[in-house]
């Protein structure tokens, strides 16, 4: 028997603990590969997939012939036969139009007034009415592309008119109105992926190494090796932090597995969507700078919600809402679009990951002011939380089982 | 050797206050087994977290080798080997990386936790278990390992909560000649059970414990003596007061 009294070196403890987790989930397969590489596999599809459906759609409503149900055709057969030549055609017009509509059996139909030919001949605007449900997106395409013919035959035959009675069309048109729009190309298609990029990385930094964490505090405790491992001279601070830097570890690799399987498949996609985006190394290294605070505020707040729960099973009950937590910004930017100058943004969490990342993959920088916040507040707030959790380990009722 | 002075815990429940130890007073010697016996809910467990650091006394002192658990819990967890109530092993890890876990923890070097196993692990009889992972180990394996683990840093003072629990007979009869060796090696071995016959041929100081006070201390001579009964076990019923909770 010894007496010890050996000072034990803090940071050699710390490998200990740090090491012993990894080896513990490195041989538990399936979850080890789930957590490492659900992320990289998703990635791909989403992108390759999206990218695929958007040209899809685009092919078959743009340019395919449209054909809609005109109701009165026989009222404006010249109109009929100009919209024929704009590959719009008719089709005869189910008895219950709206009905129809609503059901989305026909996503825009036509319908021509009675007296339609005797306005006409009067040089009083003829009345047709365009019936469709607006809050279907996927009859946006159709009903621009009716209206579009429509207006373009009303200021043909208006114009036509004028000329006949010896007047200038351009008269009619005291302003004229152009748009110049100053966004990039890059930018426009990559508006779709700016909300789901971000959220999609920041749910994976967030919550990536999720089942570890909870393991080895929560499930831990649930297989009653918390208690002697409390009894050992470790101290909680450095049990802690072994433990939350193994996740932590994951949780970046995962992150980092993710950015290039996004590269890849930025490489490998052939829409217009995937190209716009910035997937240079700068633009990626500036990503996982974003992401990894962020991987160290999950592991740490994980941590602390899990030493203060009896099971794993009560553990991943919080999971709903952690999950919702990075989806509110893209939600609430939706409602109440920000600029995305003040800086009162990059100290909020996850509003100021979703910028960040908007602004890296539009191969935007941040400002170096931008920057600053963004870390230091990220960074306290994982120190925050990891503080948080050491004190958990500290309480008496965490180490008792049952 | 542990001193333990006049110590109180009580818990807060959704009934109220319960006061689960309430004054527990008693020494332990090196080279002695001293056994805590007492029916279930007595608070064996709750003195011995206290023993081992794990929860704070209200009230009182506790001392091993002379230091107090409130000034340096560190160097007390380095003088104590523990076997908690909850012994969970590390399943996707072997018996060995279990152990050498612990040891690691205890600052020991690769060589000491190699030998140290070796020779615990002839000790318990670990041997044709010692590298299989732990998942579906029986409980005998379980305790054998959790023991082990407990002792890698040859710790001179031992705390073994309920240790035979679960156990069956061959591997019971085996840890107590096992902890017969500890008392010989001339370490202070503390043990609680609420199992009569184990605590009678085993120790040679018996604390009893009853609603969270001791109700007796002294060598199993002293207690037949002070009970006035000539069987130990009876001596036990009458010191407690019933024989509810206890096992023969």
């Amino acid at each position: 028997m010894k007496t010890p009294s050996l000072k034990i070196s803090v940071f050699a403890t710390f490998m200990t603990v740090f090491r012993k987790e990894l080896r513990d989930f490195a041989r538990d397969r399936r979850t080890f590969l789930m957590a490492l590489l659900l992320g990289p596999l998703v990635y791909p599809l989403l992108m390759l997939g999206m990218g695929k459906l958007m040209e899809a759609r685009v092919s078959t409503q743009l340019e395919k012939p449209l054909e809609i149900p005109i109701i009165g055709a026989a009222y404006a057969p010249n109109l009929v036969a100009w919209l024929e030549t704009q590959d719009i055609r008719a089709k005869p017009a189910p008895k219950d139009l709206v009905a129809a509509i609503r059901n989305q059996d026909e996503d825009v139909a036509l319908v021509i007034a009675p007296n339609f030919g005797e306005e006409w001949r009067a040089g009083r605007p003829a009345k047709v009415e365009v019936v469709a449900d607006t809050t279907r997106s996927n009859a946006d395409v159709p009903i621009e592309r009716l209206r579009g013919a429509l207006n373009a035959y009303s200021g043909q035959v208006g114009a036509l008119r004028l000329v006949a009675r010896g007047v200038n069309p351009a008269l009619t048109q005291s302003v004229a109105v152009t748009q110049r729009d100053v966004a990039t190309p890059e930018a426009k298609q990559g508006r779709l992926m700016s909300i789901i990029l971000p959220l999609i990385l920041v749910l994976f930094a967030f919550m990536g190494g999720a089942n570890l964490t909870m393991d080895v505090t929560a499930g831990e405790r649930e297989r009653q090796s918390l208690e002697p491992l409390l009894a050992t001279p470790v101290s909680r601070g450095v049990l802690v932090s072994g433990k939350m830097a193994a996740a932590g570890l994951i949780g970046i690799a995962s992150v980092i597995l993710t950015l290039l399987s996004f590269k890849l498949s930025a490489a490998m996609s052939t829409s217009a969507m995937a190209s716009s985006l910035d997937v240079s190394f700068p633009a990626i290294g500036r990503m996982l700078l974003v992401l990894a605070p962020l991987v160290l505020i999950g592991t740490a707040l994980l941590t602390f919600i899990s030493a203060g729960s009896k099971s794993m099973k009560e553990a991943q009950s919080h999971m709903v809402w952690l999950m919702f937590m990075p989806m509110l910004p893209g939600y609430a930017l939706m409602a109440y679009p920000l600029k995305d100058q003040d800086l009162w943004q990059y100290a909020v969490p996850f509003l100021s990951q979703n910028q960040m990342l908007v602004k890296a993959s539009r191969g935007e920088n941040a400002s170096p002011e931008q920057w600053a916040i963004y870390l230091v507040c990220a960074i306290a707030l994982a120190a925050a939380l990891w503080l948080a959790a050491i004190w958990r380990y500290r309480q008496e009722k965490l180490a008792i089982s049952s | 050797m542990i001193d333990v002075q006049n110590l109180h815990k009580s818990f807060k429940t959704k009934t109220g206050l319960v006061q689960a130890v309430r004054g527990v007073s008693f020494t332990a010697h090196d080279g002695e087994i001293t056994g805590l016996l007492g029916p279930n809910g007595a608070g064996k467990t709750t003195t011995l977290r206290m023993l081992y650091t794990l929860m704070s006394p209200d009230q009182g002192t506790v001392s091993v080798d002379g230091i107090d658990i409130q000034k340096d819990a560190t160097a007390v967890r380095q003088r104590l080997g523990v076997l908690p109530d909850a012994r969970g092993v590390y399943k996707r890890l072997s018996a060995r990386e279990n152990i050498a876990y612990f040891g690691e923890l205890h600052g020991l070097d690769a060589a000491t936790i190699a030998s140290r196993t070796a020779k615990l692990a002839e000790t318990l009889g670990m041997e044709d278990f010692l590298d299989r992972r732990t998942e579906g180990f029986s409980q005998g394996q379980r305790t054998k390992t959790a023991i082990a683990r407990a002792l890698i840093h040859d710790p001179k003072n031992v705390i073994l909560d309920e240790p035979t629990n679960g156990l069956d007979v061959m591997t019971t009869r085996g840890l107590r000649n096992f902890l017969l060796q500890l008392r010989a090696e001339g370490r202070c071995v503390i043990f609680s059970s609420h199992i009569m016959q184990e605590v009678a041929a085993l120790c040679d100081r018996i604390v009893v414990i009853a609603g969270g006070e001791v109700k007796a201390i002294g060598t199993p001579d002293e207690l037949r003596a002070r009970a006035g009964e000539e069987n130990l076990e009876d001596a036990f019923v009458q010191l407690i007061g019933s024989d509810e909770g206890l096992h023969a």
